[in-house]
């Protein structure tokens, strides 16, 4: 019977805003011809955006911190570094679990995959087509096939023919991306020289994987292109629009480099789809996208992986195939979901340990997915690595030197660095990813753990110290991120702006909004156009109830950038709070269409179609939520309340177990505008025998911290009296019974004048609106509760 | 070029002559291509050592 084959083709920061135009000009036919007759979508990529780290989770579906890749370069074992390679890689990759079942798999350029593995098939690892020794190109005569970067071995005399270097790029072929390349000193412009050696690598992969295609048995075959990220990087600044700072002579000699990218990897793929037949799936897919128009970075930080910040959050899927659904749209992928969807493919069950999760969206008909524990557990390895008989120095350095020149690691030869420093910082740099993938998946302690190990005030590094404020005021650790503020600030390590950002998370942990308001206003005065400080604005304004304010915010942002899924969320949340449920409807739909893997955005709108009482959308969004993400645990209580109301009994039972799962309980909360009549009601409740937490400090609110972790379960008397203020800050694993103390404003004012000895019946019209934007807070807050049961005396 | 033609046949089985500068179309076709361009360029080359010998 003939088999299903599987053709994975990795673009290295393909982006779609590019691709859609050249796609309407009739440039990109063969990718066309894929979204045409298959399925397109974003593919979500991970933080630290970094392709080695990247390309490992896709073929793996694990995340950094689990397949332990960890950068570009690691520790070789002998006091030196190397390139990364698959000595870091802890789990097995999608070749391992095909051999093992028996499926043969081709691997062509696999970032990393040197040296390679003894699968069952062949590997070309992405160092087969390195031309440098250290800094220098050596000649085509003296240029070897590098050691443990072919198998097995007898491919060697099958592709080393293959093999294009730099040298041999003539004009001809340049001249497609710089048309006007005559006009160019090239003894002083080395532009040309990036041109070639790029072209001359994608052309070396191409070939190499032809051959392996047509003379290969093959069930499997990926295909990895690092060009495409290349040449962008090096040529993405002058791509039309014209950028500020691009002369004109730049601007028309090197304009078309990255379209005629684009077009070249296309054709190369046109010749691969010509290579399969009918039967077999073909996937395009890249790891990140690449800013291209008015997103585009003006200046590179010159730090490691600086070069990174240029990256867009989404690469591109697309696939097509025998019993693919044909010119339609998939949502919410991510670089996570390929290796289940590839073995998805083959009807091979899914590790429960993935992160990932199969797209079955891309099926015709339902597919059923089978699930093992852990591929882990499986004896077989699937493919070892072939140690090579000597350790090639030479390819490390070559390998190395490039990433140099790419910017993502530092110098060794620079003056300042010694060989010990050196791998002392590589290693503290992997760490430093580490962390970073920790704090993505909201592993924070984790995170924190690493960023105080690695964190160093005598050579202070600005992004572990960012990383770390972020992770304490997430772990509720504000003095250690006042400490580290503090030094920040002490040290001038950063633009005065961005440290008052960062002190305004702190202060909003703190519950202290008119701080970070302040803070928040400064920075703006000097950033008045920075997208990131307009978010946090409108975020802020929206916490503190100016709903207004928030949405000017919010409109700033929309004004710049039109496609800011978060800017429209904000507003859709300004207007959920004001009861405006229609408008909050329109503006979270307006974020889902811009980014549709936005469990928040999903989960207000379910909220506010819950609210206006249209039941059917609003279990629909909250079922979205439940596929992206667990972190929202109200979502199973909304659920089982929604169908609680319209009678579903299997899904309320199904409901009922989820969210007895989460729940930690009921608790009973008092609350109500500090009066007597609040501080009689709890006198009464003590004198029946009850006991009443939070009461003596908080009721008179001078130090109450809801911002610290757990403080609700501290409070462990049968009752807790909260300030209304505070009642937002309810979390919502409790369900609560809430005792609501009506009284009058004025009567609020008077108990506040006589706690703070101010004279009787003086009035204090700030704090009378003040209390007044209290009770509409509340009430507007009990009102969009599922787990609350209101009493009010 | 040398005496004998360096050329590529598609499907149809039409033939087309292989540039020895290259063509981004011909690299496009992977392993045949660059095959059939490195045997072009190499003739070529060699084409114009005997011209410079016999001068």
């Amino acid at each position: 019977m003939k088999k299903n084959k599987v053709l994975v083709v990795g673009w290295d920061s393909a982006d779609w805003k590019i691709i859609d135009k050249l796609m309407a000009n009739g440039l990109m036919p063969a990718i066309k011809s894929i979204v045409d007759n298959g399925v397109r979508g974003k593919l979500a990529t991970i933080d630290p955006p970094l392709s080695p780290m990247l390309w490992t989770s896709m073929a793996t579906g694990v995340r950094p911190f689990d397949h332990g890749v960890l950068g570009f370069v690691e520790p070789d074992g002998q006091g030196g570094v190397r390139p990364v390679s698959s000595y870091s890689r802890k789990v097995k990759a999608i070749w391992n679990m095909l051999s093992i079942e028996g499926y043969k798999s081709n691997i062509v350029g696999w970032w990393p995959s040197n040296p390679v593995e003894s699968i069952n098939g062949c590997m070309i690892s992405n160092l087969f087509h390195q031309e440098k020794v250290g800094k220098e190109i050596v000649e085509i005569a003296d240029w070897k096939i590098p050691e443990g970067s072919v198998y097995p071995e007898r491919l060697i005399e099958k592709v080393k023919d293959l093999r294009v270097h730099p040298y041999e790029i003539t004009g001809n072929l340049i001249m497609p991306f710089v048309p006007q390349a005559v006009a160019l000193d090239q003894k002083q412009d080395k532009r040309l020289n990036v041109i070639a050696k790029l072209l001359a690598h994608a052309t070396t992969v191409h070939a190499t994987a032809t051959e392996l295609m047509t003379t290969e048995p093959w069930d499997f075959m990926a295909v990895y292109h690092d060009a495409m990220d290349h040449f962008s990087h090096a040529f993405m600044k002058y791509h039309p629009p014209q950028m500020k700072g691009i002369t004109d002579e730049a601007f028309n000699l090197f304009k078309d480099v990255v379209i005629g990218a684009y077009i070249y990897h296309d054709m190369m793929l046109d010749r691969m789809l010509k290579l399969v037949d009918d039967d077999t799936t073909v996937m395009v897919i890249s790891d990140h996208g690449f800013h291209s128009d008015h997103l585009r970075p003006t200046h590179v930080p010159q730090v490691p992986s600086g070069p990174a910040i240029e990256h867009a959050p989404y690469g591109v899927i697309a696939i097509k195939g025998p019993g693919i659904k044909k010119g339609e749209s998939i949502y919410g992928s991510s670089i996570l979901d390929i290796t289940p969807t590839i073995l998805s493919l083959f009807d091979m069950p899914i590790g429960r340990d993935m992160v990932g999760k199969p797209l079955v969206d891309i099926y015709e008909k339902e597919k059923k997915i089978n699930y093992i524990d852990s591929w882990e557990n499986k004896k077989e390895s699937g493919g070892e690595i072939v140690i090579p008989k000597e350790q090639d120095t030479d390819l490390n350095d070559t390998a190395l030197q490039q990433l140099i020149d790419l910017g993502y690691i530092d110098d060794l030869n620079a003056p300042h660095q010694d060989a010990e420093n050196y791998l002392k910082g590589i290693i503290n740099e992997n760490n430093f990813y580490l962390a970073k993938s920790y704090a993505t998946a909201g592993k924070y302690e984790e995170a924190l753990e690493i960023l105080l190990e690695i964190e160093n005030k005598e050579k202070p590094d600005f992004r572990i110290l960012i990383e770390a404020i972020n992770c304490a005021v997430k772990t509720k650790r504000f003095k250690l991120a006042e400490e580290y503020l503090n030094f920040v600030r002490k040290n001038k390590l950063m633009n005065a702006g961005y440290i008052d950002v960062l002190e305004s998370k702190v202060q909003l942990g703190l519950n202290r909004p008119d701080n970070a308001y302040k803070l928040l206003q400064s920075a703006l005065k000097e950033n008045p156009d920075a997208i990131e400080i307009l978010l946090d604005m409108g975020r802020l304004l929206n916490n503190m109830r100016d709903s207004k304010g928030a949405i000017q915010s919010f409109e700033r942002i929309i004004k710049k950038d039109p496609e800011n899924p978060y800017a429209y969320h904000g507003i859709g949340m300004a207007y959920l709070q004001q009861g405006e449920y229609e408008d909050a409807i329109s503006y979270f739909l307006d974020a889902i269409d811009r980014l549709y893997h936005y469990p928040l955005a999903h989960f207000h709108l379910g909220e506010a179609f819950a609210l206006m009482k249209m039941y059917d959308p609003a279990i629909k969004s909250f079922e979205v939520v439940e596929t992206m993400t667990q972190n929202i645990p109200k979502v199973y209580r909304w659920l089982l309340d929604l169908y609680e109301i319209i009678e579903n009994q299997e899904k309320i039972e199904h409901y009922r177990k989820l969210v007895s799962y989460f729940r930690r309980g009921q608790r009973k909360i008092i609350t109500g505008l500090a009066t007597e009549k609040v501080e009689k009601y709890i006198e009464d409740i003590c004198s029946s025998g009850s006991t009443v937490s939070g009461y003596e400090s908080h009721l008179y609110d001078i130090t109450f911290n809801v911002s610290q972790a757990n403080w609700l379960d501290d409070l462990s008397s049968e009752y807790v009296y909260v300030p209304l203020n505070y009642l937002p800050s309810l979390n919502g694993l409790n369900s609560y019974q809430i005792y609501f103390i009506e009284d009058s404003v004025e009567e609020a004012m008077n108990y506040s004048h006589k706690i703070n000895r101010i004279r009787a019946n003086s009035i204090d019209l700030s704090l009378l609106a003040d209390l007044d934007k209290q009770i509409t807070v509340a009430n507007s807050w009990i009102s969009q509760q599922p787990n609350i049961d209101l009493i009010r005396i | 070029m040398g005496g004998q033609k360096n050329v590529i046949r598609n499907q149809k089985g039409d033939e087309y002559i292989v540039p020895p500068g290259g063509s981004l179309g011909l690299l496009a076709l992977g392993s045949v291509g660059v095959r059939a361009w490195k045997k072009a360029k190499k003739e070529w080359e060699d084409s114009q050592n005997q011209q410079v010998e016999k001068k």
